[in-house]
């Protein structure tokens, strides 16, 4: 018997018992469903973390302020353990970098606009900036070297501030804020970078010079990071030991003693959001594949029950010229289709569920080829696992005792 | 009952046993079973159940080997065939018809009538034209889209039969055809089944029931695993085993 003669068998076989072909279908159906839907969602999560990654800013490399002293030993005054304004006017004359954004930070600034205020965070910091962090203006003019050299209270808002004063960017540009009760001047608004999540906006924030920010703030010269873009992103890893061998020397650390300040490029903060991410995409193909051995069981149970069922009929074939080969691939036909049906009915119910399932988590996701393609070859192998032993049994039964049983 | 062997010689079985295994016993179904049967016979293998004709059945069907002998079929040698070669003989040779009929259901007369040209590797155009003929010859041309299920228990011996011609095999193997029928549909079937052999199909056919051996041309009685009378109706030669 061709494997064309056992498709149309099967198919005629299972027309007839639809009711348990669909529930026999059902695991599978929901198992290939769950996959599709489930690594659409995953991938949705990772290209957003990617994306709002990259709107960070290219080719970014963050230093950040250390906190920690060398187990205290070198814990004596004058010893610099924090970042400079002078560590960032240093790192601005080295090659290969073209921006270098000093960032001075005071949180929980409260900012009063009229009648409404909100609680943001100030970041004193240069026109460098808009460069280096990846930020476009969509009214006004960004922070000037001007309103630095001068230390004017100047302000540029993040839209989501905007929307939380209850005002609109074209209204506040030109009027005058008070942040902790000192008056500065709105002069722009920057473009939405989107991407919020619960505990972090990254449209919300008041940037002002850092002269601004040292004068009627800090008082202090510590920077709490210094953003720097480089020119080349070949250059990147030589830009990198470039700053850290200019700050270990500024700071007077001796060889062997590790960094007093934090060096992350942009790459680094990908690979880790990259593997974060794959790490949630394994644990959701890890449930659907639960699902999908569940659906193999279920099958492979429901075929168990058909070999009892059709014992004198499969002892009826063998008399009338079967071959063991004959009723074997009658059976594994029959579980492979069930499998691959279910498929088709599950890939269509996933593709559908996407879109409602990423709107609940937040997440753009959109089914992929990939996804489809796995979840249909994952059902194939179920359905020849799941056939395999009842077709053997099958096969293997002694036409006597088969045509014999009652 | 010895003749020699000669071109019309279909089935030559010599010194069949078979031995079952039941548990500790050792039973012998077949203790030494040997006759022969030309081309065009019409044979009753009659015996009280537990005779041993269902186990002589099933060997002369190659649904079973015996333990010992040689059955030959056409000549040929059965014990040395592969499982692949005794269903492809089954398949070419031998049509069975079965107590219970032993359609599938969920398929129609047709697809039943069919089903041993699947295994054939014959066309689908060309075995629903097999099939059709097959269910014309028993007087069913008018019921090949019914479902078992929509026929009469004589219908679904005739479909049953029209199924074990429908590859034209030289021997019709029935195992007490007439058992789930009543007194009717008996006759009408064994009519089908006379009409069959007098159109030259050698027809084999196993019963307890001594009325349905009377219309065979030659009755072999078996008891307790052995032949013990083999008789032709016209020259009632009896030899005992």
């Amino acid at each position: 018997m061709t494997y064309a003669e056992a498709l149309r068998l099967a198919l005629r076989r299972l027309r007839t018992n639809r009711l348990r072909t669909t529930l026999t279908a059902l695991g599978v159906i929901i198992g290939v469903g769950s996959l599709v839907a489930l690594l659409a969602v995953g991938q949705g999560t990772k290209a957003q973390l990617t994306s709002r990654i990259a709107s960070l800013g290219t080719n970014l490399l963050n230093i950040s302020a250390g906190s920690t002293f060398s187990g205290g030993v070198r814990g004596a005054a004058g010893s610099a353990s924090t970042l400079t304004t002078t560590d960032a006017d240093a790192l601005r004359s080295l090659p290969g970098v073209a921006g270098v954004a000093p960032e001075m930070q005071v949180s929980n600034v409260v900012v009063v606009d009229g009648r409404t205020n909100s609680t943001t965070t100030m970041t004193g910091t240069t026109p460098d900036e808009a460069k280096v962090r990846n930020y476009s203006i969509q009214d006004g003019t960004f922070l000037t070297a001007l309103d630095v050299a001068k230390g004017l209270r100047v302000a540029v808002l993040g839209p989501s501030t905007v929307s939380a004063l209850g005002t609109t960017p074209s209204a506040i540009v030109g009027s005058t804020i008070d942040v902790n009760g000192i008056p500065f001047r709105v002069v722009g608004v920057t473009q939405p970078k989107g991407g919020a999540t619960g505990f972090n906006d990254p449209d919300d924030f008041v940037f002002t010079p850092i002269t601004a920010v040292q004068s009627r703030f800090t008082g202090a010269t510590n920077l709490r990071s210094i953003g720097v873009s480089v020119a080349n992103p070949n250059q990147l890893a030589y830009v990198e030991s470039n700053i850290e061998s200019t700050l270990r020397t500024r700071h007077a650390l001796a060889s062997g003693t590790s960094d007093d300040f934090s060096l992350a490029s942009q790459n680094q903060l990908l690979a880790v959001a990259g593997a974060q991410s794959d790490t949630l995409q394994h644990f959701l193909i890890g449930i659907a594949v639960i699902a999908m051995v569940v659906g193999g069981i279920g099958i492979a149970n429901t075929m168990l029950v058909s070999v009892r069922e059709r014992v004198r009929e499969i002892g009826t074939r063998k008399a009338i010229g079967a071959r063991r080969r004959d009723i074997g691939r009658q059976f594994l036909v029959e579980a492979v289709i069930v499998s691959l049906g279910g498929a088709l009915v599950g890939i269509a119910l996933g593709a559908i569920a996407t879109g409602p399932i990423g709107h609940a988590v937040n997440v753009t996701a959109t089914p992929s080829l990939d996804g489809v393609l796995l979840a249909f070859a994952s059902a194939l192998v179920v359905g020849v696992v799941a056939g395999y032993w009842p077709a053997r049994q099958a096969a293997g039964l002694d036409p006597v005792e088969a045509l014999r049983y009652e | 009952m010895v003749s020699a062997p000669g071109q019309s010689r279909l089935l030559d079985v010599s010194d069949v046993t078979r031995l079952y295994h039941l548990g500790e016993a050792d039973v012998w179904a077949l203790r030494g079973v040997s006759f022969a049967v030309d081309v065009g016979e019409n044979l009753a293998i009659i015996g009280p159940s537990g005779s041993g004709k269902s186990t002589l059945l099933h060997i002369l069907g190659l649904l079973d080997r015996p333990t010992a002998g040689s059955y030959r079929f056409a000549g040929v040698e059965t014990s040395s065939l592969s499982d692949d070669n005794q269903a492809r003989l089954r398949n070419r040779a031998i049509g069975f018809v079965f107590q219970s009929f032993n359609l599938v259901s969920g398929e129609s007369a047709l697809e039943n009538v069919a089903s041993p040209l699947v295994y054939a590797g014959v066309k689908r155009r060309e075995r629903a034209e097999r099939a059709a003929a097959a269910l014309e010859r028993v007087g069913l041309a008018d019921r090949m889209r019914h479902d078992p299920s929509q026929l009469s228990g004589g219908q679904r011996q005739r479909v049953a039969i029209a199924r074990a011609l429908v590859t034209n095999p030289p021997l019709l193997l029935a195992d007490e055809p007439t058992g789930n029928l009543d007194s009717e549909s008996s006759r009408d079937i064994l009519d089908v089944i006379a009409g069959l052999h007098a159109q030259g199909l050698t027809v084999l056919t196993i019963t307890h029931d001594p009325d349905i051996a009377a219309q065979a041309s030659r009755v072999l009685h078996i008891s307790d695993g052995r032949v013990v009378s083999d008789e032709r109706a016209a020259s009632a030669d009896t030899v005992s085993a």
